[in-house]
């Protein structure tokens, strides 16, 4: 006891002893950090961190590489599931129950309000990061071969988030809800033919009620649930199989050719390694401490993109949870389908369309528009063959989706902040008729 | 033993082979499976039928209804109205998306919130985006009272077929939007 000497030693050997042990060491199977094959090896030795690649290009260390949007969204996503799941224990998906469940949660339920105002604006917030993670990759020309099909995906997981923003805003049960949906859901009756009957069976029935209640909520906590972690495990599957387009360089195919021609000629054997360099590599990696072969512009990706991860995750956490102690997610008076509110408007991300609407036929505006808008986002890596990323070169490709990205822009702010009852102009410091 | 083992390309006595057979097999129950998925999916999930709606309502009598006004009826969510000494039954929901019309009383014209759409106490497109004017239900006198069939809805008459001219009495509640 006597020579035992200051308590931190003692505890580090405690602590060792405990990591020595036979019971951690069957849990967590730390490979040694000091050589950069126990570096690779702790990035897939590990179920959770196996997402990442090995080695990062380190050009995708810079914030501004990526500006992290699509790990953005998916902290996002992972926020709305955690706070979802807590919001899913105190409601009821009744129209008799609903509105009371959410005034419960505000006035009894410890924390609830601010459960519910963090799944609010984290929603808000997840429209916003995905859109922005889109538009990076329009930019960077990150859709370009061999990385179409992922691009198809991606259209797909913003629908899904879209598709999640509609069906939960109708839960609260509240004014703003109800006709929220009710304006969204009669955009549906303008296909030609089978709009009436799709619409109707979107909602169980003719009117928004309580068939259109339960199947919101069940597309909302479960069918969209199932396809957002479908899409998202081939999204995540083909960028790591694809590599990531930050480490090429500008022209896409021909680094696709050139990676080709580099390999080993392609016998029965090689065939599994045609796909990339990457494979290669993580082959190369196993080959043992001291013959790793690291080049000058690729970095392990644990430690160093995944602190810049940490970093961002933590932040994105604290964002959300001060939106949500600052502001409060509305509650209005309980749905009425006899009275419409003034103004009646869909959730922003739908408002441009709403302002649409105004100015021209339904079935152009409110059916077409879209369609043909979803239909070109997903077209778009096929129309535009262009192998090259440098913008420069994509004058067309950046003009039409410039074009295309601020009117939609332009005319979501006019409906969400210029407009007022009966679809009138105002103006919004005199008075705001705007609420998320 | 039959001799040497013959492939599926030479052999053509048996049009199908074993292996294609089970090939195609495999594919069309797949396709059937997905199907028959789809076919119960469709049947579970088509909207119920409409429990509650649909009856006839027996109203007030006519002279209830005078010239001009829009009584709303609560339980077929519409309004009774009366132009030119004709009555209607005009449904509440307007046509263009959805919103519930109300009647402006200070310009007798039913105003909608939501896009600025404008009807005449008749139900007939005056301005804004909706599609067509106001949807109906038939209406009748029975035994001297405004009974009305919610069951079957008539669609509204198409813009620039008005028949009744009823000009704005006075101030519209909602602002004109240039829809």
């Amino acid at each position: 006891m006597a020579d035992s000497g200051t308590p931190e030693p003692k505890s580090r050997s405690w602590r060792r002893r405990v990591q020595e042990s036979a019971v951690y060491r069957s849990v967590v199977r730390t490979p040694p950090l000091d050589s950069p094959r126990g570096r690779a090896q702790r990035a897939f030795g590990n179920v959770f961190l196996h997402v990442y690649p090995v080695r990062v290009p380190r050009a995708l260390l810079r914030f501004r590489s990526t500006w992290r949007l699509g790990f953005i969204s998916t902290v996002l996503y992972a926020i709305l599931l955690i706070t979802g799941v807590y919001l899913m224990f105190f409601y009821t998906p009744a129209v008799t129950m609903a509105y009371g469940d959410m005034q419960t949660l505000r006035s009894q339920v410890g924390f609830g309000q601010l459960i519910r105002n963090v799944h609010r604006w984290g929603a808000h917030l997840m429209v916003l990061a995905v859109v922005f993670h889109l538009v990076r990759v329009f930019v960077d020309g990150a859709y370009k071969a061999p990385r179409q099909f992922n691009w198809v995906i991606g259209v797909g997981l913003m629908v899904v988030t879209l598709g999640y923003s509609f069906t939960g805003y109708l839960l609260p049960w509240d004014q703003l809800a109800y006709w929220a949906v009710t304006v969204g859901s009669d955009l549906v009756q303008y296909v030609p033919g089978v709009g009436g009957w799709m619409r109707n069976f979107l909602l169980g029935g003719g009117t928004i009620g309580q068939a259109a209640l339960l199947r919101f909520y069940v597309i909302h906590v479960a069918v969209l649930t199932a396809a957002f972690f479908l899409l998202m495990a081939i999204h995540l599957w083909r960028l790591r199989k694809d590599g990531l387009a930050v480490g090429d360089p500008l022209e896409a195919h021909d680094v696709t050719e050139r990676a080709v021609e580099a390999l080993p000629p392609i016998t029965p054997e090689t065939v599994w390694l045609a796909n990339g360099k990457r494979v290669l590599g993580v082959v190369e990696t196993e080959d043992g401490p001291g013959h790793v072969r690291e080049p000058e512009n690729e970095v392990f990706a644990w430690p160093h993109l995944l602190v810049r991860h940490q970093v961002v995750a933590l932040a994105v956490c604290a964002l959300v949870l001060a939106l949500g102690v600052a502001f409060e997610a509305p509650l209005r008076e309980l749905a009425n389908p006899n009275l419409t509110p003034e103004p009646a408007k869909a959730p922003w991300y739908f408002v441009g369309l709403q302002e649409l609407l105004a100015h021209f036929d339904p079935l152009i505006a409110g059916v077409l528009g879209p369609g043909v808008l979803v239909a070109a986002l997903v077209a778009l890596p096929y129309i535009d063959r262009n192998p090259s990323r440098r913008p420069e070169h994509r004058r067309i490709a950046n003009v039409v989706f410039w074009t295309l990205f601020i009117a939609l822009a332009v005319l979501t702010v006019i409906g969400a902040l210029f407009r007022g009852p009966g679809w009138g102009f105002v103006l919004p410091w005199e008075h705001l008729y705007f609420e998320p | 033993m039959t001799g040497p083992v013959r492939s599926a390309h030479d052999d053509t006595q048996q049009p199908l082979s074993r292996r294609e057979v089970l090939e195609a097999g495999w594919k069309v129950g797949s396709g059937l499976l997905l199907l028959a998925a789809g076919w119960t999916s469709f049947e579970a999930l088509k909207p119920l039928a409409q429990v509650g709606a649909g009856g006839t309502l027996s109203l007030q009598p006519p002279d209830a209804y005078p010239e001009g006004s829009a009584t709303f009826v609560r339980e077929g969510r519409l309004f009774v109205t009366r132009a030119k000494g004709e009555l209607f039954a005009v449904a509440q929901k307007c046509p263009h998306l959805g919103c519930a019309v109300p009647f402006c009383a200070a310009s007798g014209r039913f105003e909608c919130p939501c896009h600025g759409s404008m009807y005449n106490v008749a139900g007939e497109w005056i301005g804004g985006p909706a599609p067509r004017g106001m949807d109906k239900f038939p209406l009748q006198i029975v035994e001297g009272r405004v009974v009305v069939n919610t069951a079957v809805l008539e669609q509204g008459s198409p813009i620039g077929t008005r028949k009744y001219d009823l000009p704005a009495r006075g101030g519209h509640c909602a602002p004109e939007s240039e829809g």
